[in-house]
């Protein structure tokens, strides 16, 4: 890991490439639990850390990430946690799986046991609150964003786009096709941890069948 | 004890301190869009500098005091009066139960700042009092504040009265020279950003301000890998505009992060208004550092316990 590539993001953030998702979360648990950076978020490509200018000068923050970049990863915690989700796909939930299906010659049914068979990985959460970035169906299948993007989308709706599944924990604006909407609330404003997500997550979609 | 929103301009928030370590959450940091202006006001108020206080946009706005209590006024330019007399920005004033604060249209500059000698009562999230409008976090039930709203006073005190420095007095214009660096996403060919001059449009809220102008080219990618991204930061989407971000803007993005405003000048974004001008001054991270820590220097006695 030597030779990881860092660059500076802005006068307080440096950012790290760090492509193999698997590396990604160790290193963010590592770098969060090392309590030297302010904030430690996750792309789907790298880590970005913002320090404390105040403290340390550019050049010193540099420092201090390249060494602890030196420390071997705690490897040993590879179980990640799994999430189940049921969801009603299709229909009022999922306005779009219809077109999804049609665009791809596939059947709606087809396209939701592809996006079912494996567990999905939750590579970031950002945009807004709670939104989750994970992987989804092959980069094969080609599933363009909204050409206008909706004004409101339900809380608890499940995106598809090239490559990557979405899920709205939140009602807001969104440009991703909505395949379906889980029940299941994925943030509690009152809770210790608000978000039922966390980036490195495993994600089992369910098909709840017709409500 | 309370304080009642008579008019609340174009748009009226409850802010405290800003949400720390959460973007990875995708929650943004939130908190007043000019924070050296919020602390200011509850300086003159002896309330720590993330006290919950009052942002308002553009003014045009009313209140009233429904109890004794101490309040200053920072930020913006507008012209205040307590019950049709005429007071001053950064200066403590106390109001009588029943006295109404007006605050005129601002003419320069975009968010007003008022603080009470008192804690304003305000949904918490993640330990923070801020509002955020988009997902309802926060302040007054997560809304921005209406005519017939009441804010709970409570703690009420009454503080002797006192004045901002005048070498702290923040100059209001119509333009802006922002010190800034490189950010991940500049390249060869980004140099002209340095030499124009951009005009801000009227995409201005706390999300963000849309600058207008001569921007360079870079290479739109379609599925561009998302990264964080911070306020301050330039970004470049298609359609040939700048945006540049603030407290509430999202925590990751796809576009081009072409510079970064240095963390020095951060707290003037929340004063640019539609049609007023921008230019960016080229720091290396060194100096923009070392601007940062002048800047803190000079605000060290008056604010001890504030950090830009």
């Amino acid at each position: 890991m030597s030779n990881t590539l860092i660059t500076f993001c802005g006068d307080d953030a440096l950012r790290l490439y760090v492509p193999d998702r698997a590396t990604r979360f160790t290193r963010a648990r590592q770098l969060e639990a090392s309590g030297y950076w302010a904030e430690v978020v996750p792309g789907r490509r790298d880590i970005t850390v913002q320090f404390d200018p105040h403290a340390h000068t550019p050049d010193e923050a540099m420092q201090i990430l390249t060494s602890a970049l030196r420390a071997p990863l705690q490897h040993g915690q590879e179980t990640a946690q799994t999430v189940t989700i049921p969801v009603q796909f299709g229909g009022e939930e999922g306005p779009d799986l219809a077109s999804i299906a049609a665009n791809l010659n596939l059947t709606e049914g087809e396209v939701v046991a592809r996006l079912v068979e494996h567990p999905l990985e939750v590579d970031m959460l950002g945009f807004t609150p709670g939104f989750a970035y994970m992987s989804g169906l092959t980069d094969d299948l080609e599933i363009p964003r909204l050409a206008q993007p909706r004004q409101q989308v339900p809380g608890g709706s499940i995106g598809l786009i090239t490559g990557q599944c979405g899920l709205y924990a939140l009602p807001g604006p969104g440009g991703w096709p909505i395949i379906g909407r889980t029940a299941l609330s994925l943030f509690d404003g009152r809770a210790e941890q608000p978000f039922r997500l966390q980036p490195g997550m495993r994600v089992t979609l369910v098909d709840a069948g017709s409500p | 004890m309370s304080l009642s929103i008579l008019k609340p301009g174009v748009q009226m928030t409850l802010q405290g301190a800003p949400r720390k370590g959460s973007r990875h959450l995708g929650v943004p940091t939130s908190g007043p869009a000019d924070p050296l202006s919020m602390a200011l006001a509850n300086r003159l108020v002896e309330n720590k500098s993330e006290a919950t206080a009052i942002e308002i946009t553009f003014g045009g706005a009313a209140l009233r005091f429904n109890t004794p209590v101490s309040f200053a006024v920072t930020g913006a330019l507008s012209d205040l009066t307590l019950n049709g007399v005429t007071i001053q920005p950064h200066t403590t004033h106390t109001a009588h139960e029943g006295d109404e604060l007006q605050m005129a249209t601002a003419a320069h500059g975009c968010r007003i700042y008022l603080a009470l000698s008192a804690v304003l009562d305000a949904k918490r999230f993640l330990g923070s009092s801020s509002t955020y409008l988009p997902a309802a976090l926060g302040g007054h039930e997560g809304r921005a504040l209406m005519a017939g709203d009441r804010i709970t006073l409570d703690s009420v005190r009454l503080v002797p009265a006192q004045a901002t420095p005048e070498d702290l007095h923040p100059v209001s214009s119509n333009s802006y020279t922002l010190r800034a660096v490189e950010g991940p996403d500049f390249s060869r060919g980004s140099e002209q950003i340095w030499a124009e001059i951009y005009t801000a449009t009227q995409r201005a809220s706390r999300m963000g301000i849309e600058l207008r102008g001569m921007f360079p080219v870079t290479e739109q990618v379609e599925n561009r890998p998302s990264s964080a991204i911070w306020p301050g930061a330039l970004q470049l989407p298609p359609g040939g505009n700048g945006f540049l971000l603030l407290a509430d803007a999202q925590t990751t993005g796809g576009y081009p992060h072409i510079l970064q405003v240095a963390r020095a000048d951060r707290h003037l974004l929340g004063q640019i208004r539609p049609g007023d001008r921008v230019r960016f001054l080229h720091r290396t991270q060194s100096q923009a550092v070392d601007a940062l820590r002048a800047k803190q220097a000079l605000l060290a006695n008056w604010l001890p316990e504030f950090t830009l």
